[in-house]
């Protein structure tokens, strides 16, 4: 190996090509980057009171432009940035989802009113819990506003995840996404350790699931000498027999957004995250988070392993039907309500998989569906469990939600279209999506599946309707949880959760179009 | 042009892959924390050697400066921070647990081994000086990919690195809620708590050695607890007084007081 | 000497850390055994680099160096916190979460 001096062999050396980027496409990301960056300055540089009105324009603006840019790019197909990010259909649809979801959530973050000592974080998560600090922070109103920066790179890197084309890029946006919601999960108000703890969880098992998901795309690379998603793809196909090297790497790579998607055997972290972080993270993270982890999953399975799908299809019914089981299962004997939620979201990925499984684009079409229903019926649900308090926080024991009709109807009526939702029952978004995803499943010859699915959704249906008739046919007692009056944040958003799960209840056809049109993604 | 594998590449590789395959399984097997940290050093040093071993100096280097320099530092300035007695308990949460644990993840590399080994078997490396010549350099490669193939990643990673700076900020930086405690002020705190105003008595006086895990002697030869740091008490770690030197001094202060 | 035997080290010292992460209870620890596996993914990237005759392994791995310094400030300061809640003596309510 010859090692030139500095400055040697310059005549000789290939010149330097500028990338190819085109910045239109690739700007709902950027925009959101720049929000982010633009809000560590307005927390460096704007005095304290005045640091959450400026972050919330900062935030909101940066979201509606993005989506806005995501409009513009409607209908393109493009391979951009030296082949890293592939905008296509599905990409551009669950960028668009995922910003409404986003502004959704930011909502439920901003809201103010139901805890009657600020927002739902710490003032300071710096403090220790049931400190002299802590109430101190407290009584004098501080709220930590570096919620959102963090937030906003955790968007930007969802948005980069679901349009990335080659490993090394999911792998950055994987931790674009994720680092901040690790933060973001300790930093609750009230039940602090638990918070903490829920941080740890989803860190260690964050990173480990990462660390998979990086073996996995290094045996890709050894098998075929790229990172490129459409190389591997080609390279599968023009090297027949099968190498251990791409079966195992493409197993951990499965794995490890297996994890992200919270499927049965990888889904230990979700009910202990989901129950400690702050409850509008939760929701945040349960609309979101699936939705990218999807986008990704998606992706990697059609365009990079589609060559493979006689051997990934039989693992992934398998982890569907596990997944369905044991979250449908578990969830009934939950008596917390967020952790029933987060068994329920572990139940709703494994119907999303049964879709993914189809491997058509009836499947893909039908996964995508399925996302955009779950995803704004969650936001909703969560917002309602963010309302629903006593004098120490959020009551979230199933108990308390006994009468909760009675006492709030207007409230208790959303929470019981997103519960009928869930369950799937028709003229809610959850009927058509299962409808969909179980007919695509049948079309592509997986009867069997569907048959697991439907009795799941029936064991589902159990315990989403239990809360239902606990609200509204048990007597309010000195127990039941009032319901706090939200600020037009919460209002906003849960009135918004509740008009889509309906609508797409309803009216499904122009949102059915849309994901039937944006079913191919480019390779 | 192939790049063969000579001797003194396979005797680098048998040396460096014991030495790193016994600091993972040091960190593994050690119970302290600490401990753990430092095997885990000498596995990165040794990954860092493969790395040059295998044509890639750049990333030999940057392993050295990034995970020995600065990562492992930080852990071992964590574990400090933390506790250096914290140690794993031996008692399981969920019976057989462990047991589970080691057969699941032996399972795990037989089938990894095996299978990346039969699929690799008879594999020649295409090598990298062609690679390496078309910039005229490792680096000069990198270089080129970072900025070119890889910008927008590149570019992504800036906020990876914000996050980690604000979150290491949030979670750590304490902000004060009052003014900072004047020197005349702490002083009288001091004072008015009636608690040893002054500093506490240093380690070793009187006594035979002055390492911190030595007690002070009391003029009555008995040892002083406030003389040794709390941490190394709470662990035991207090060097026991000699009991010769206890009744010599003891001896002294009669000869002195008669 | 065959090239493969660093990517059989790679999966070696990945299965020890993967029996690390499912072994130890020490948060530390664990986290290390994590960082353990991500450097067994970077040597495999470095010698599949070689084998394969391009520098893409290279950037790669050099890229994962730099998530993982992230990560583990990120780790790290939500563990130091944790532990800091836990030796402080105003734990209301303590070990929360069930296993």
């Amino acid at each position: 190996m010859s090692a030139p001096a500095f400055g040697m062999h310059l005549a000789d050396v290939v010149p330097f090509n500028l990338p190819s980027i085109d910045y239109r496409l690739i700007a709902p990301i950027l925009i959101l980057m720049g929000a982010g960056l633009l809000s560590v300055l307005v927390e460096a540089f704007i005095p304290r009171r005045g640091r959450r009105p400026v972050q919330l324009i900062v935030v909101f603006v940066a979201l509606l432009a993005a989506f806005a840019m995501v409009l513009a790019a409607a209908g393109s197909r493009a391979v951009t940035a030296e082949g890293s990010i592939a905008i296509d259909g599905p990409g551009l649809l669950l960028q668009g989802t995922l910003l409404l979801v986003a502004l959704l959530a930011a909502m439920l973050m901003a809201e103010r009113m139901v805890d009657p000592s600020g927002d739902a974080f710490a003032p300071r998560a710096s403090t220790l819990p049931g400190s002299e600090d802590e109430r101190q922070f407290t009584q004098r109103g501080y709220l930590q506003t570096e919620i959102w920066p963090l937030f906003c790179f955790s968007v930007s890197g969802m948005l980069l995840f679901v349009v990335s084309n080659d490993l090394l890029i999911m792998f950055v946006a994987l931790e674009i996404m994720s680092l901040p919601l690790y933060l973001l999960a300790g930093m609750a108000r009230r039940r602090r350790l638990l918070s903490q703890e829920a941080a740890m969880k989803y860190f260690l098992l964050g990173a480990l699931s990462s660390a998979f998901f990086l073996y996995g795309s290094a045996l890709l690379y050894g098998f075929s000498g790229s990172i490129d998603l459409p190389v591997i793809a080609d390279q599968i196909t023009a090297k027949p027999s099968q190498s251990w090297l791409l079966m195992i790497g493409a197993a951990f790579v499965l794995i490890g957004l297996l994890f992200k998607v919270g499927a049965v055997p990888f889904h230990q972290w979700v009910p202990d995250v989901y129950q400690g972080s702050p409850t509008p993270v939760t929701g945040f993270m349960a609309a979101t988070v699936k939705i990218a982890a999807f986008g990704a999953l998606l992706r990697v399975l059609y365009v990079a392993l589609g060559g493979l799908q006689w051997d990934w299809a039989p693992m992934l019914w398998i982890i569907a039907i596990l997944t369905m089981v044991v979250g449908s299962v578990i969830a009934i004997t939950q008596t917390d309500i967020k952790r029933m939620l987060a068994y329920s979201s572990i139940a709703q990925a494994g119907f999303i998989l049964v879709g993914v499984v189809a491997a058509t684009r009836e499947g893909l079409a039908s996964a995508l569906f399925y996302l955009i229903a779950y995803a704004f019926t969650t936001i909703g649900a969560f917002a309602v469990i963010a309302m629903a308090r006593d004098s120490s926080g959020e009551a979230t024991h199933l108990s308390r939600w006994a009468g909760l009709g009675r006492k709030s109807p207007i409230v208790a009526t959303a929470f019981t279209i997103f519960m009928l939702a869930l369950a799937g029952i028709p003229l809610t978004s959850g009927f058509i999506a299962k409808f969909s995803v179980f007919t695509a499943a049948i079309a592509a010859g997986d009867t069997w599946l569907v048959i697991v699915a439907v009795l799941a959704s029936l064991v589902a249906a159990f315990f989403y309707l239990r809360v239902v008739v606990l609200m509204f046919f048990a007597e309010p007692g000195p127990e039941t949880a009032t319901v706090a009056v939200p600020s037009v944040f919460t209002t906003v958003a849960l009135a918004a959760g509740a008009t889509v799960t309906v609508v797409l209840g309803v009216v499904p056809q122009p949102v059915l179009e849309m994901v039937a049109n944006a079913d191919v993604f480019i390779r | 042009m192939s790049e063969g594998i000579n001797l003194g590449e396979t005797i680098v590789f048998w040396v460096c892959a014991g030495l790193a395959t016994l600091g993972a399984l040091g960190l593994v097997l050690s119970r302290k924390a600490v401990h753990s940290a430092l095997w885990m050093a000498l596995t990165m040093i040794n990954l860092a050697i493969l790395y040059v071993a295998n044509s890639a100096p750049f990333l030999g280097m940057v392993q050295v400066i990034v995970y020995t320099g600065a990562v492992m530092m930080l852990f071992l300035f964590v574990l400090m921070v933390v506790g250096v007695d914290a140690s794993d308990s031996l008692i399981e949460t969920i019976k057989g647990q462990r047991a589970a644990g080691v057969l699941l993840g032996l399972a795990l590399g037989v089938l990894m081994v095996w299978g990346i080994g039969s699929a690799l078997a008879g594999v020649a490396p295409a090598g990298l000086e062609r690679a390496n010549e078309i910039d005229g350099g490792n680096v000069q490669g990198i270089a080129r990919m970072i900025f070119t193939d890889y910008l927008v990643a590149f570019e992504a990673t800036s906020a990876l690195l914000i996050t980690a700076a604000m979150g290491a900020m949030v979670l750590a930086h304490r902000e004060r809620w009052a003014a900072r405690p004047t020197q005349e002020q702490l002083s009288k705190a001091r004072f008015l708590s009636g608690e040893h105003p002054g500093n506490k008595p240093s380690p070793g006086i009187y006594a035979r050695h002055n390492a911190v895990d030595t007690p002070a002697l009391l003029p009555d030869g008995t040892p002083s607890e406030l003389s040794v740091p709390r941490p190394l008490r709470a662990r035991g770690d207090v060097r026991p007084v000699d009991h010769a030197d206890m009744t010599e001094i003891a001896e002294i202060e009669e000869v002195d007081a008669t | 000497m065959n090239p493969a035997n660093y990517i059989v080290l790679s999966a070696v010292l990945f299965s020890i850390g993967a029996i690390g992460v499912l072994v130890r209870r020490n948060a530390i620890v664990v986290f290390m055994c994590v960082e353990l596996m991500l450097n067994a993914a970077n040597l495999a990237f470095v010698a599949f680099a070689r084998m394969n005759g391009n520098l893409d392994g290279q950037v790669v791995a050099f890229f994962v160096m730099v998530v993982a310094a992230a990560e583990v400030v990120v780790g790290l300061a939500i563990i130091v916190q944790i532990f800091r809640t836990r030796r402080s003596a105003s734990i209301d309510e303590p070990n929360l979460l069930k296993y």
